[in-house]
């Protein structure tokens, strides 16, 4: 770097804010925008104006083998009701938030406190825990297959050497809510390192002395959880809620994997790919992405209300 | 009572290690074995000959598996890269104009940005096809690393602005009272002392990269760019392939993420809190 001799330069003192600028430029400043520029390239194009045609789109007839595009309103989303396997498909989407928001945020919630505690191990315990967010949904889709299969799987084998079961079981795609269950604790498997991660980080946050303040004041552990804890992490499990919603309303990977197309575990984002890419409808592809996007948006935000409040220490 | 939370703590330590680790020691046990021990009843729990065919056969051997195998692992390896750089590249930059500068219409920008996270990844999926689809893209690794690289870029920007933040912007103010460019002092200072960061983000987006499956199911599914997400995925589809042999693709398929994962959490964890928490 050259050290040069800054003539007429002033180091000032500013009150607006850092920048490391040396003088006010009265001219237009070319830099931030060339800085940004490839960043809001990428956005807009591959971004907005996608975002924006799936919102335009899903008002038209698209069909590939069917051109051309022709508006018709509302027809996409009357037809997405009127077709089963995706009424059937939302259900089932409904299901894998409800068991995976509330397992993933119970077990996050579990493995928080126990990693916020200090002893030996400790770190290599969090680098076990983060292992299955690391890992593709799509592999850890085959891990399971092969715990929950009827005719080699893990399940079976532990349940029927433990006189559990008589010979072995289907488990998969046979009940609605069993197969449903099964795949979500595929998810919650991935989803659950990043809830515990934020939940943690909650935790931590929480000030040494209100915990011996409640201790004088004779509260027990539990009480001390319930009344101090609960409330002051509210941030943490609101974060990790949202995620969880993202995740599971859009889950694809896992049904994919473990239970193919069977309507018994298809999901939303399941369907769209079936509708676009293999019945080659996009207008119809199109309404149903818009609804999935939508109910994420709604689910946050219900979530954002209900669970949070605003903290200070 | 002290004793109790004690105990409890180990029990909620086990679980954390069983839970995590019991289905991953699980597929490395079948993929040890030969087709016949891992279809017996019940299961060996541990491989009573422990074998390498499985995946000797994979990475070595001939055939329309192994052969997608192999090269859609150079695959992952090429679009992973080239999308991890990319994306690091382009939000430092960013990054450092959001972060230092001051420019009109900096906070729409930077919101705009933000905003595009909030929406499931999914929802641009049929339009990225057509785009693809008119520019000839699809089936190319252009075509999927640019896919990837604007779907990671909102995340990696917003860690790398934190961290940016997060830095005494002193040293910064002297190198360019030294006379440093700005230029410069993004090169020789900012980038230096933000290495931790973007170690974070390119550890981030390149796990990120590794476990698409939708994208490039859609966008890169023929030989000459699928990632091994979607091979694997097809070779569960069809019930010849065993479990042993399909036990030994999962586990090369996740050796390298399950490898940084286990050395780097470090990063992950904080780049994760600072990409999310605030």
């Amino acid at each position: 770097m050259t050290v040069g001799i800054a003539t007429g330069g002033r180091p000032s003192v500013r009150e607006d804010g850092p920048r490391p600028v040396r003088r006010r430029k009265r001219k237009f400043d070319p830099l931030p925008w060339l800085l940004v520029s490839p960043l809001m390239i990428f956005i807009i194009a591959l971004a907005l104006v996608p975002a924006g045609f799936t919102i335009g789109a899903s008002f038209f007839r698209v069909q590939e083998l069917n051109p051309p595009a022709v508006f018709n309103g509302i027809q996409n989303f009357v037809k997405l009701f009127s077709d089963g396997a995706i009424v059937s498909s939302i259900g089932n989407t409904g299901l894998y938030v409800l068991i995976g928001v509330a397992l993933s945020t119970l077990l996050g919630i579990v493995f928080a406190v126990v990693l916020q505690q200090r002893f030996r191990g400790r770190s290599a315990l969090v680098a076990i825990l983060i292992l299955p967010w690391a890992l593709p949904g799509v592999v850890e889709g085959i891990v399971w297959v092969n715990i929950w299969d009827g005719n080699t799987g893990l399940l079976n084998s532990v349940l029927t050497s433990l006189h559990l079961i008589g010979h072995y079981q289907v488990f998969l795609g046979q009940n609605q809510f069993v197969t449903i269950l099964l795949i979500e604790i595929v998810q919650v498997w991935q989803i659950t390192p990043l809830s515990a991660l934020l939940i943690l980080a909650a935790l931590q946050n929480i000030p040494g002395d209100l915990y011996e303040a409640a201790s004088l004041d004779g509260a027990s552990p539990w009480q001390t959880f319930r009344r101090v804890t609960m409330p002051l992490i509210r941030p943490g499990i609101t974060i990790a809620m949202v995620q969880a919603v993202i995740a599971t309303l859009n889950v694809f990977d896992q049904p994919y994997v473990l239970n193919g197309a069977a309507a018994t575990g298809s999901s939303v984002t399941m369907q769209t790919y079936f509708v676009s890419f293999q019945s080659l409808d996009f207008g119809e592809g199109y309404a149903l992405s818009l609804l999935i996007t939508v109910a994420t948006l709604v689910v946050s935000f219900v979530v954002l209300k209900l669970v949070y409040r605003p903290v200070e220490f | 009572m002290k004793k109790r939370i004690h105990w409890l703590r180990w029990v909620g330590v086990a679980f954390i290690a069983l839970w995590t680790l019991i289905p991953l020691y699980w597929t490395l046990n079948t993929s040890l074995q030969t087709d016949a021990q891992a279809s017996s009843k019940p299961a060996f729990y541990i491989p009573p000959t422990p074998t390498f065919n499985n995946y000797a056969s994979l990475l070595a051997g001939n055939g329309d598996i192994p052969e997608s195998v192999r090269s859609s692992f150079l695959n992952t390896l090429i679009e992973c890269g080239a999308a991890t750089i990319v994306t690091v590249i382009i939000a430092t930059l960013a990054a450092y104009a959001f972060a230092r500068m001051k420019f009109r219409g900096r906070q729409a920008l930077f919101y705009a940005v933000l905003a595009t996270m909030a929406f499931p990844a999914y929802t641009t999926l049929i339009p990225l096809y057509k785009i693809m689809t008119w520019f000839g893209l699809v089936n190319t690794y252009t075509g999927i690393v640019l896919v990837y690289v604007s779907g990671f870029l909102p995340l990696a920007t917003w860690i790398l602005y934190n961290y940016m933040s997060s830095l005494p912007v002193a040293i910064e103010e002297a190198a360019g009272i030294d006379g440093a460019s700005r230029m410069q002092v993004l090169r020789h200072v900012v980038v230096p002392l933000a290495r931790p960061g973007i170690v974070s983000t390119a550890i981030i987006t390149f796990l990120f990269a590794w476990g698409q499956f939708l994208f490039p199911l859609v966008l890169s599914s023929d030989i000459s760019t699928e990632p091994l997400t979607v091979v694997i995925a097809s070779l569960q589809g069809r019930h010849v392939v065993p479990f042993s042999l399909m036990s030994a693709a999962g586990i090369i398929a996740i050796a390298i993420p399950a490898a940084i994962a286990v050395v780097l959490n470090r990063y992950i964890v904080s780049g994760l809190l600072t990409g999310s928490v605030k």
